[in-house]
């Protein structure tokens, strides 16, 4: 028996991948996210927790790029130097949303092309970023609804043949095969049955982790959070009120309203 | 012999926001070393806050005053104050936490579980495989159980998977809160064989054992809390 030998050399400091600089949006008076800030290493995965109504869906919308925000900057490093995503020319935009990000949505029908068979819904994407050779991209198709762990047989039924779960597991497939290197997620196992919910988190670590993409994660289910995110941002009103490490803030949390959160779980 | 861990200045106390914020001292100011080869027994009677000091050292929980500078590869990294992904780093490479308590994932199989933080520092997978069989095998755990999830298992056959899973690959810090609390006798042994084993590679062990037999065989040192009690 011999002992792991560490081998990180920490004097390389990667840059972060993305940086939320005092990120805020009103809805007129009302409050939707407020100066919230912090940095997204490559790889790293962050959750947002945090009772509905708490400005958790607001502020991914704005770091996905899909709501403007009001205030604030979201820098993402795309070539060199992080830009500014929100300057960048809408189609530049537009391509780099659809080649490096993906969004995971909580309804899969707002995330797959209903009318288009499960292996043209993977394949389309690869044609996104400039494959052309059918019978490869139908291969890598059928490799990654075996990822998903849907049965290759189907790779020519539409959807809406699916079942809940399978549509989305269908719908990670469609995000994860451009292989991009950030991940947005809005509750990914919300409207699931806990069985099929297992299923899909297991699902999501070891992708995750064999990709080494980063991903955010919005989720109001602490289990979740714990099982898939490294880092945690708890959310009130709008404002993050408390963050770090996902077991120190469920563990040892701090601030009022997530002990109030975290005692107030079931366990089953 | 080398520093692995220093402890400096360390103080708890819980502040209970949804309990009247009521405010629990732990303990104050405790310091102590761990070098290489070292197994330190956290020592006090219950409630001296033996469990919240080794989940300090671990970043799981948040110390109110204090640091804990671990060696890790050429330096030392301040588990208290540094990002989360370094902290996280520092675990997969260097600090292990093993506690009697297997966190059950949906639907992984045994084998996976123990292979997991294999893989998660690169052990090519044919490898990993290899040596979590051997180590489930040494643990007494039967290969028909291998590739079922254990939320079925019981309690010890758990408390098992847990320890292959720590010590198929042990770090060169071990933090261990009770790792042996619910085993039979020669169960006991054979974690007990797997704790000197990797002292005797030079790793530095700290931990919690309520069976003095166990705590004899294995502590070349004790730590005693009761003298850093806080006043309430």
């Amino acid at each position: 028996m011999t002992l792991v030998q560490p081998m990180t050399d920490f004097a390389i400091e990667p840059e972060p991948l993305l940086l939320s600089k005092s990120v805020s949006k009103m809805y007129g008076d009302r409050v939707g996210c407020l100066d919230v800030s912090f940095n997204l290493w490559p790889g790293e995965v962050l959750g947002i927790v945090g009772e509905s109504g708490s400005g958790k869906s607001t502020l991914l919308r704005c770091l996905a790029g899909i709501d403007t925000p009001t205030a604030g900057e979201v820098l993402f490093r795309h070539g060199a130097d992080p830009v500014n995503i929100f300057d960048l020319p809408e189609p530049t935009r537009r391509k780099m949303m659809r080649t490096e990000w993906g969004i995971v949505h909580q309804n899969p029908r707002d995330g797959l092309r209903m009318d288009v068979s499960a292996g043209g819904n993977v394949g389309e994407r690869l044609m996104d970023r400039g494959d052309r050779h059918y019978g490869k991209i139908r291969d890598a198709a059928l490799d990654w609804l075996g990822r998903v762990e849907i049965d290759g047989n189907r790779i020519d039924d539409r959807p809406r043949q699916f079942s809940g779960g399978m549509q989305q597991r269908l719908q990670i497939a469609r995000v994860l095969v451009p292989e991009p290197r950030l991940v947005f997620m809005d509750e990914p196992t919300g409207g699931l049955d806990v069985s099929v919910q297992a299923r899909l988190l297991d699902l999501l670590r070891v992708l995750v982790r064999d990709l080494g993409i980063a991903a955010i994660i919005v989720t109001h289910d602490l289990a979740v959070a714990r099982l898939l995110t490294d880092r945690l941002m708890v959310m009130k009103d709008g404002r993050v009120v408390e963050e770090g490490l996902t077991d120190q803030v469920l563990d040892d949390p701090h601030h009022a309203y997530t002990q109030l959160l975290t005692s107030a779980v079931l366990s089953a | 012999m080398t520093t692995m861990l220093r402890a400096e200045g360390l103080s708890k106390q819980f502040l209970l926001h949804t309990q009247n914020s009521v405010s629990l001292p732990v303990f104050a100011q405790v310091d102590f070393t761990v070098k290489k080869g070292e197994a330190v027994i956290l020592h006090g009677a219950s409630g001296v806050g033996k469990s919240t000091l080794l989940r300090i050292l671990y970043g799981n929980y948040r110390p109110s005053a204090g640091h804990v500078h671990v060696l890790h590869g050429s330096q030392f990294v301040d588990i208290v104050t540094a990002t989360p992904r370094r902290v996280l780093e520092v675990r997969r490479r260097t600090l292990s936490f093993v506690s009697q308590f297997l966190r059950v994932i949906p639907r992984v199989s045994t084998i996976d579980i123990v292979k997991d933080p294999m893989l998660a520092r690169g052990i090519d997978p044919s490898e990993a495989t290899r040596r979590a069989g051997d180590m489930l095998a040494r643990l007494n755990l039967p290969e028909r159980l291998w590739t079922l999830a254990p939320s079925t298992f019981s309690g010890g056959e758990q408390q098992r998977v847990n320890i292959a899973r720590s010590f198929v690959d042990p770090t060169a810090i071990m933090l261990l809160d009770e790792p042996t609390a619910s085993l039979d006798a020669a169960n006991r042994d054979v974690v007990v064989h797997l704790i000197d084993e990797a002292r005797n590679n030079g790793a530095a062990i700290i931990g919690i054992f309520h069976d003095e037999a166990v705590r004899d065989r294995i502590a070349t040192r004790r730590l005693d809390l009761t003298a850093y009690r806080a006043a309430a």
